[in-house]
């Protein structure tokens, strides 16, 4: 198809130009297509031609050599001054259309590039967002036992679903206070949360009779729904003796009380899933379905960011470098990340930069690291019991990056989902982790309602690890090499290209 | 009037000669040579690339050359380009003019360093 309409384009050339290269210009084209294949270099080689038919063209047309007409027709004699005609070429009518097709081309190719040229700006907000939330509330907090888990600012992810920040999407302007939650029954697919806010409000003053009735809730929530029944026990009995020793009466309005909250469920359960939020906007009730426009705003999101997949590189020594900032659903991105695999399937070695991924879809995490198997393999995942979708869909056809080595980059923010994938292809010995210890959040999070602004988040199941019993959870997955994180990508790139030399 | 294409002598077809300095290459290898030995600043497309050929051709600073059938099994025939006498000396010359120009950049002390 494209070598179609790059022979129509040819047709733009002087004939005598045309007579002799134009075979050889299409074996050209044809060449570098099938070398450079892919999303990116595919553009890369359009704008490459169309900008080289832009100014070659003229300058054929400028240097055709005029031919002599009916100069041989004449008797020249000498001495008499005699006239000759130069022939220039006119264009003909097929001249004219194939220009047509290349203006429009050419307008095409300058809007693709302008989109995609904005597209490498960091992602404004949710991931960003969420990735350094350690903004104003996150301060009281810390009075846990743990600094890394000392943070509230947390996605919650069912047990079914991906992690998700409805109230990036439903505000498009997330606030330090306003809170992410998630209901236990929400659909996978839909990608969206249940409960979300109404409308943003000013934090309200907490009064006694409130305090009470979070705690109450909150400790009978823990015994009910928690999965480790002597964990939820001494939670609850932890609130209750704070409660009874008057430790929340400092607390006066809702952020600083469910920080404080948190703060003591986890100095019992050391748990980074276990959450009290407090929402400024009115939390919904249960909603079976997200709406249209909620819909619509969360695949704008995935698509102004580019799915998350910020870079698509090659670096030198043929490494591929692939930046991701979230592991986003696949029922929206499923294109996206196929075409970034494949854009990466040259490349002899590969580095993925997690340092700035705050989790996402354990789907996604399945299916990019299907391109690194050449049989399926099971991906374990603390947040959910083994499913069809827990095992790689590998091999992938026409993948070749099954024995390529690996190289995940970490950082002190990377979390979650993102943890997943770095801890299980370290696990299974396919990628050397790069960077720093990650955060530490393994348990998943059900999203429990308290009132229109409190709410909990609550593990419900805990899943058994095949590597051992310690998973991630409050410690972090270690790197193999331990650089600060702004060290990792050289380090992995310098490991990479020793690596390859090598071989 | 094709000889005003080639003087001055455009950087692509400069880059074309050099790439043929040490083999003989078909159009597709110039690109990719002219591409490595320009750190890929360069990659030439086919109008340019085959303008320039053609340009060099008559000018006789390169010649096609007939590999035959047999090595290439048939189907991809190609033509293969080889630097003449005189396009060697071009490049030579125009080597020379850029390096004249690099001494007059240093003494300008635009560009350090001492030699060329």
């Amino acid at each position: 198809m494209s070598e179609k309409i790059y022979a129509l384009l040819l047709r733009l050339f002087p004939v005598r130009f045309r007579k002799v290269y134009a075979e050889e210009a299409l074996q050209l084209f044809r060449d570098r297509s099938r070398d450079e294949k892919g999303f990116f270099p595919g553009l890369r080689l359009w704008f490459d031609l169309l900008a080289d038919l832009a100014v070659s063209i003229p300058r054929e047309y400028r240097h055709a050599e005029p031919s002599l007409v009916g100069a041989s027709a004449l008797h020249p004699m000498d001495g008499i001054p005699e006239f000759q005609l130069l022939e220039t070429e006119s264009p003909r009518p097929g001249t004219l259309f194939s220009g047509t097709i290349l203006s429009l081309a050419t307008f095409a190719a300058v809007s693709i590039l302008i989109v995609h040229g904005g597209s490498s700006r960091p992602a404004p907000f949710w991931n960003s967002q969420a990735g350094h939330p350690n903004s104003a509330r996150s301060t009281t907090s810390r009075t846990s036992s743990r600094q890394r888990s000392g943070n509230d600012q947390e996605k919650i992810m069912t047990p079914d679903g991906p992690t998700r920040d409805i109230s990036s999407i439903e505000t498009g302007d997330v606030q330090a206070g306003s809170v992410q939650s998630k209901h236990a029954s929400a659909p996978d697919k839909a990608g969206l949360d249940q409960s979300s806010l109404v409308h943003a409000e000013r934090p309200k003053p907490i009064d006694a009779a409130e305090r009470k009735r979070v705690i109450d809730a909150a400790a009978s929530n823990l015994k009910q729904y928690y999965f480790d029944r002597d964990v939820a026990q001494k939670a609850a009995e932890a609130l209750k003796a704070h409660e009874a020793s008057g430790d929340e009466n400092a607390a006066t309005d809702g952020e600083a009380l469910a920080a404080l909250l948190t703060g003591q469920m986890r100095e019992v359960s050391h748990d980074t899933h276990l959450v009290m939020e407090y929402s400024r906007a009115t939390l919904r009730e249960h909603r079976s379905e997200p709406t249209a426009g909620e819909l619509a705003r969360y695949r704008t999101t995935l698509k102004d960011n580019n799915c998350f997949f910020e870079k698509v590189e090659t670096l030198p020594h043929n490494i591929g470098y692939l930046k991701l900032n979230s592991f986003p659903d696949i029922s929206e991105c499923h294109a996206t990340a196929t075409a970034s695999m494949a854009a990466l399937n040259h490349a002899d070695a590969i580095i993925f930069d997690l340092r700035d991924n705050t989790g996402g879809s354990p789907s996604m995490v399945s299916l990019i690291a299907s391109y690194l198997f050449d049989h399926p393999e099971y991906m374990f995942n603390p947040r959910e019991t083994p499913s069809q979708n827990s095992w790689t869909r590998s091999p992938v056809p026409g993948n070749r990056l099954a024995d390529k080595p690996v190289y995940v980059l970490t950082s002190g923010s990377t979390w979650s989902g993102a943890e997943q994938f770095s801890y299980d292809l370290k696990m299974l010995k396919r990628a050397t982790l790069v960077g720093e210890t990650t955060r530490g959040g393994a348990h998943a999070g059900v999203f429990h309602r308290i009132d229109d602004h409190f709410g909990m988040g609550i593990p419900e199941a805990k899943i058994v690890n095949p590597f051992g019993n310690a998973d991630w959870e409050g410690t972090g997955v270690e790197p193999d090499v331990k650089v600060k994180a702004g060290d990792a990508l050289a380090t992995a790139e310098r490991l990479a290209a020793n690596k390859l030399t090598r071989k | 009037m094709p000889k005003r294409k080639l003087d001055p002598l455009p950087s692509a077809a400069f880059q074309i000669l050099l790439s043929l300095a040490e083999e003989d290459l078909h159009g597709y290898a110039i690109m990719r040579q002219v591409e490595e030995q320009t750190g890929g600043r360069m990659r030439l497309g086919p109008g340019t690339l085959y303008g320039s050929i053609q340009s060099l051709l008559e000018e006789k600073f390169i010649e096609e050359i007939d590999l035959g059938d047999d090595i290439k099994t048939g189907q991809e025939r190609r033509r293969y380009y080889r630097l003449t006498a005189s396009g060697r000396r071009l490049a030579r010359a125009e080597a020379e003019r850029l390096a004249d120009l690099l001494r007059v950049a240093r003494a300008k002390k635009i560009l350090r360093g001492d030699y060329v």
